[in-house]
Order: C-alpha cells, then structure tokens, then sequence
C-alpha cells in the first residue's frame, strides 16, 4: 500500500466553515441529520466570543441559526429575559442538545462571584448552570480559551478561581480555543457535529482540522525566518519571532484562515502573536511584546 | 401592598445584571441593580510587564475591547511620554470609530430592538412573550429585516477594524506610539468603503430609532434619571475643527462646566468588597478583598462619584454636554442619541480618512522607566474610560479601571445616593407587574456591561505609599 504523505496545512485548506456547513445543510434537508438544539452559556469571560460567532460570515449568523442549528438559549441574543429565559434554559435540558460555553467556570465562594440567573429565589451560578447542562449535553463544546483552559479569566493570581469547562465536567469536552475562538473554528465544529459526528480530537480534546498545524508551519512571514530576517521592533514587515511571537507554539490556522471577511491576523498587523489560544495564555505567554 | 419584582437574566446584555424593583401599586419606589460576575483585572494585571497591559486590558470585554486598548495605551503614553504624531493618531482614531459602529449597531438591533418589536421566528430571537408590541405590521416588518441586515453591517465595521488592526474582537494594532500598520493605498480605500456602506446604513438606524420613538414616546418620560452629565471626549485632540467630534466635560443641572478628574471617588459602601477605606481615588493604591457575605452590599460593581454625584456617560451625556441635543434625559432619549451618535461617528471617520497619508508606522523600541505613572481618560462606546497606571521596577506596581457601566450601573454611595440606572428605574410606572418589560427596557437603553464594570479588585495588597492624584 502506499504510504500518505500528509500536508499539514491541507487540513485547513479542506476545512472551511462553510464546505462543512453546506454539507451538514444538506443532510439536514435530505433529512438524513438533524437540526440539533443547541444552548451558549457565557459565563466567567468577556463574552467576546459569542461577539466574534456575530462575526462570522459564510456562514453568517442568519444562515447558522436559521439552517445549521436550533439555538433555543443565549444571554446576547435571546428575546425572553429573567425567569422566562431561564425556563427555556431548564427545558432544553430534557432534550437533546449541543451545550457551548463561552468563558471560564469561577469556583470560588461555591461558585458566587458568577450568577447567571435567578430561579424561584434562587441564585444560579455559572458552576451550577455549566454542570446541570453539561451533564445532559451530547456533546460539550468549550468555545475560546477560557472555557477551554481557564485563559484569561485564570490568570494569576486567579481571584475568581476560574477553571476550564472540562476541569468542572466529568466528560468529554470539545475545546475550541482562541481569544476569541475565530467564528469558522465553532461554526465548522458544529457542522461536523451535525453532518459527520465527532471530529478528529488531539490529546487536548482539539478539533485537529482546524488546530493541526502551528501558526509557525504556515506563517506567512515564514520566509523571513528561514533566512533569518528578523524585526526589531512592532510595526516592522519582517518575522515577529525576537519580538516574542507565540507563533511557535501555538496550534490554529490563523494565518491561512485570517479574521473578520479573512481580512488580516496580528501578525500581518505587524505584531507578534500572543499565543492566545494556548493552554497557558496568557501567564505562559508573557511577556506578549518582548523589548 | 408593595411587591418586590426581580428580573435575572436581563438578558441582550453583555454580562450579568439583576434588576430588582420594590412595586407599591404599579409605581416602582425601590430599584437596585447587580452586577453578577467578578474576575480581579486589576489584581491580575499587578507584576506584569506594562506594555502587555493593551492585550490584556481588552480581554475585559469583548464588545468594546478596542476601548481598553485604547485606554491603556493612552495611559502607557502618558507614563512612558510618548506622544504619537498627527497620522497615526487619525488612524488610531479610525479603530475606535469602528468599534463604536459596530457597538452602537449590536446594541442598537440586537440589544434594543427585541423589547419593541416582533423578530421573525428565529430562535433564540423569538419566543418574545411580550404584550407590549406597538408598531403597525410593514414598519415592524421593515426593522425586522433592519435586524437581520444589521447582523451584516456589526460585521463589517470588525471588519474595517481587523484591516488596521489584525483582528476583532481584541485587536493588536493599537499600541504605543499610534499604531502597527503600515497603512497603504488598498487598505485605506477598504476602509473608506466600509464606512460608507455603514455611513448609509446610519441612516435607515436613525430613521429607525424614530419610528420606535414614534409608537413609544412614553418612553421619553420613562427612565429620567439625574441630570448629572460627564464626558472625558473623544475625536477631540485635533487642531482641525471638522475633525472634533465631543470634548471633555461635565453638565450638571444644565449647567457646563470643565471636566476635572481629580474629582473622582469610588465608593465600595453597597458592593461586595471591604477595606479599611469606603472611599478611594483611582491610582491610589488601596487594599479591596471580596466578602460576598456583606451586610448590605448587592453588587460587584462600585460607585464611581464625581464630587459626590453619580453621574451619566455614554451617547446623551457626550451629546448634551456638546450642546448638540436640546432633547430630555430619557430612555428614549438614549436610544435616539446612540443612534444620531452612530452617524455622527461614521461621518467623522470619513474626514479622519480624507485626512490619512500614505505613511509607515512610527513604532519605537520603548524602553521601560523603574518608576513611572499616568493617566488614560477617553470616552468609548459606553461613555467616559479610565485607566491608571502606575510602574515600578519595570513591572505594573497597581493598575485602576473605572468603566463606563461603573458609572452607569453603580450602586448607592455611603449618602445613600441611588445609581444613575437605578434612580432611572425609580418612579417608573409597571403597567403589569407580572410582565414588567419596563424596567428592562430601561436599564438597556444605557447599555450596560457587566463584563466591563466588574473587573475590579485588589486583595490581599501588602502596604506601600499612598499616591494620591
């Protein structure tokens, strides 16, 4: 048999949010997968991700909600408010679903300096909220770095006692770092869900088409390196890498994928980038600008 | 009888709040709002390097990230005595401009709009159990698909911010010195033609928060809270007076007068901290542990004073203190100035770009002072930002943030003064009790986020020498 040799960067290019989605559309219509309910729980973050999923395009918001997804809770968007958005929260759970959680899960003081709702006199909090659906959830997806590994909201000296989703839940959990998780990393996820099941994980429990190469594999600035051009300061066209670029280390697409319309990424705004969606971004990660 | 209403998840927010309203008959005579989530920015940030302050400070929040950075820098340039030139503060100012677009347009459509007419049926948008639907069938079908199409315009002005900053949320182009882009010829006509596709959606935006003032003008006198106004500016540090959009200041009781911050107190009487002091300065390095067992206390949110008054930030307070809205101190009001603000802003970027040469960067290699301090006030999206900074043997020794939504969304103060959202609430008449859209409508008109107002904390600081500003 011949042996495959495999392109680390042929996963991205196979990958886009989009194929997946079409594709996942498409079962849903034939009727041969089901548009699943899903709940995006924002708790002890900056719900900079639920804003970064609002920039998604192809496909965009509408599209997801309306074809890919039955989105039943989410504090940005929903229409209801109080207990009546917190039912339709306890009466997802009694059906199958995809639980997404944006932000870490505070511990401290049991879980009281995050309250998500108040339920018949009673304060919720996001541990509470994060173990309820996470145990009935069919598949658990930690979106952005802190619910997958604490990030930002755990930096020392972690006041709030923030630990990641899978540090809270006895089960699997998909994470999808990134701060913010790029919208195709979470909308592709969920297509594959629907359309093909579990995607391929690493050890860490990430997704490997959209986290198999390092930034570093597919820099575009990797010519630079290779002959050891470097820059000296920010704002400079060459390689971050002496600036302290996270490049390295860090597994996502970004510099094939690019941000926001695929416009951009820190490193060609001629910056380095911060490792931020390492599992230890941002105290393993500093300094972020090396002078 | 009087019963107490609390509505927890206010939802279409960024962040956690608690609205809890005392109803005697229809008419709310106690109100109190709690901000749910604390994190200890200003702990976390205490020993790390000073310049990583920028990307660090933007993960406060994710809806106005482009604020702190820009906070942040302002307060790292006034440490370090870096002074950007002309070019790269207009394109500095560009970023920003995106951020509140896209902000303004989220909150405005996405936010806003659900309390006041009926969405297509698209879940989580609908169900909208709400009683309280007023506009006649084609202007309600007309924001609805407004709706869906602000979902692309929110997008877009990320967009243009990603163009010049690498991406959004939580950008890395603004820095030290100005920027990181090498701006050229195809980037700034991207830009250009994003913000005039925004420009134009401004328009149907204004138009739209008419129509809503039109069918709602009882929310005019809903939600008049204290006519106590402030506004550190922004757009404003030009010589080029086209270029200016709102300078610093504060108005109190209609009278303008010059903004001084040393007038600034935070108080932490009603929040979920103690210390030997209820009363500090921001900069002034003074230990806060959280106790959430508290007597009294409601929030993790402390009350930011300014001579002892809590006061209003954000689109009215930048527009009336400019004298550019002779209108009231309503809920409506607050929508109707965000939405004239939107234009106003995307009008102001068109000139910034006109302005624009085709230049490099002027980054330096900054080097850091063993002893520095600074200050950096600007007003975002949601209203006046402050950052202090002070550095010492290289490190950040303490770092304060006062938020807008602090100011907005503070507690009562040890005089028992209510916050500007609760003074909001009270007196407001609850037509049903059981279905009280009221009061959500009100706290969301000033756009509050918890994210942002709830960073706070220094705990277990070992003492050093007071600074006070």
């Amino acid at each position: 048999m011949k042996q495959e040799i495999e392109c680390p960067l042929m996963p991205c290019k196979e990958s886009t949010a989009k194929l997946l989605s079409e594709e996942a559309i498409a079962l849903i219509r034939e009727g041969k997968a089901k548009k699943i309910n899903a709940m995006w729980l924002e708790v002890t973050g900056c719900s900079g991700n639920i804003i970064s999923f609002l920039n998604g395009e192809n496909p965009g918001l509408d599209y997801v909600l309306t074809q890919l997804i039955n989105l039943t809770y989410n504090n940005s968007l929903m229409g209801e408010e109080g207990e009546k958005a917190f039912q339709i929260f306890l009466d997802t759970l009694d059906t199958e679903f995809i639980l997404l959680v944006d932000g870490a899960v505070s511990t401290k003081d049991n879980g009281l300096y995050n309250i998500v709702a108040k339920h018949k006199g009673k304060n919720i909090t996001a541990l509470e909220a994060v173990k309820m659906a996470g145990e009935k959830a069919k598949y658990v997806l930690a979106v952005g770095t802190c619910a997958s590994h604490g990030g930002i909201s755990a930096a020392r000296p972690n006041p709030s006692g923030s630990k990641s989703v899978k540090d809270v839940l006895n089960r699997e959990v998909i994470r999808l770092p990134g701060c913010p998780c790029h919208p195709d990393w979470v909308t592709g996820t969920l297509a594959h869900l629907v359309a093909h099941g579990k995607p391929e994980l690493d050890s860490l429990g990430r997704p490997i088409i959209f986290y198999g190469a390092t930034i570093h594999d597919s820099c575009t600035r990797r010519g630079y390196f290779d002959k050891g051009i470097f820059a000296k300061k920010l704002g400079e066209k060459e390689c971050m890498f002496k600036l302290g670029c996270r490049g390295p280390v860090t597994r996502t697409d970004c510099p094939r994928r690019k941000w926001n319309g695929y416009v951009n990424w820190p490193v060609e705004a001629n910056t380095p980038c911060i490792g931020c969606a390492q599992a230890y971004f941002p105290d393993g990660m500093e300094p972020f600008v090396r002078y | 009888m009087s019963k107490v209403i609390t509505i927890d998840p206010i939802t279409r927010m960024s962040g956690f709040l608690e609205i809890t309203a005392k109803v005697e008959g229809n008419l709310v005579i106690d109100a109190s709002t709690s901000g749910l989530l604390f994190r200890g920015f200003e702990k976390m940030l205490r020993g790390r390097s000073p310049l990583d302050a920028i990307y660090f400070t933007e993960r406060i929040c994710g809806i106005c990230s482009t604020a702190h950075g820009m906070a942040s820098t302002l307060a790292l340039e006034d440490a370090l005595k870096v002074f950007p030139n002309e070019n790269d503060k207009y394109i500095r100012d560009i970023l920003h401009g995106f951020e509140f677009l896209q902000n303004h347009i989220r909150h405005f459509y996405l936010y806003v709009i659900p309390s006041y007419v009926k969405l297509p049926d698209i879940h989580p948008i609908s169900p909208q159990d709400s009683k309280d639907f007023r506009l006649p069938n084609h202007l309600n079908e007309r924001i609805s698909k407004n709706y869906i199409k602000a979902i692309e315009y929110s997008r877009l002005a990320h967009e243009g911010l990603a163009v010049l900053g690498g991406k959004a949320p939580h950008n890395h182009g603004i820095f030290v010195g100005g920027v990181t882009v090498n701006i050229d010829a195809y980037k700034l006509e991207k830009v250009k033609s994003i913000i005039s596709k925004i420009k134009e959606f401004s328009n149907v935006m204004l138009e739209d928060a008419y129509i809503i003032a039109k069918y709602y003008p009882d929310y005019f006198k809903k939600g008049i809270t204290y006519p106590y106004f402030m506004s550190y500016g922004v757009f404003n540090n030009y010589h080029e007076k086209e270029l200016i959009y709102a300078n610093p200041g504060v108005s109190i009781d209609g009278k303008t007068y010059e903004l001084d911050s040393n007038k600034i107190t935070e108080n932490i009487h009603y929040a979920w901290y103690i210390s030997d002091k209820n009363v500090k300065r921001p900069g002034e390095d003074i230990e806060y542990q959280v106790d959430i067992s508290k007597k009294k206390a409601y929030t993790f949110i402390k009350a930011p004073r300014y001579e002892g008054l809590p006061m209003q930030v954000g689109p009215l307070a930048r527009l009336i203190i400019n004298g550019e809205y002779k209108g009231g101190n309503g809920t409506m009001d607050r929508i109707i100035a965000r939405a004239i603000e939107t234009k106003r802003i995307a009008e102001i970027m068109e000139i910034l770009c006109q302005k624009v040469e085709i230049k490099n960067n002027n980054q330096e290699i900054y080097s850091m002072p063993d002893k520095a301090y600074g200050v950096g006030l600007i007003d975002t999206t949601r209203g006046a930002l402050g950052h202090w900074v002070s550095i010492e043997n290289k490190v950040i020794r303490n770092y304060d943030i006062i938020t807008p939504t602090m100011w907005n969304l503070s507690p009562k103060d040890e005089k028992g003064l209510y916050g500007t959202t609760e003074k909001a609430l009270v007196g407001t008449e609850v037509k049903n009790t059981e279905d009280p859209i009221e009061l959500g409508r009100i706290a969301r008109a000033f756009d509050p986020c918890v994210s942002c107002a709830t960073h706070v904390i220094v705990e277990g600081r070992e003492p050093i020498e007071i600074r006070v500003l």
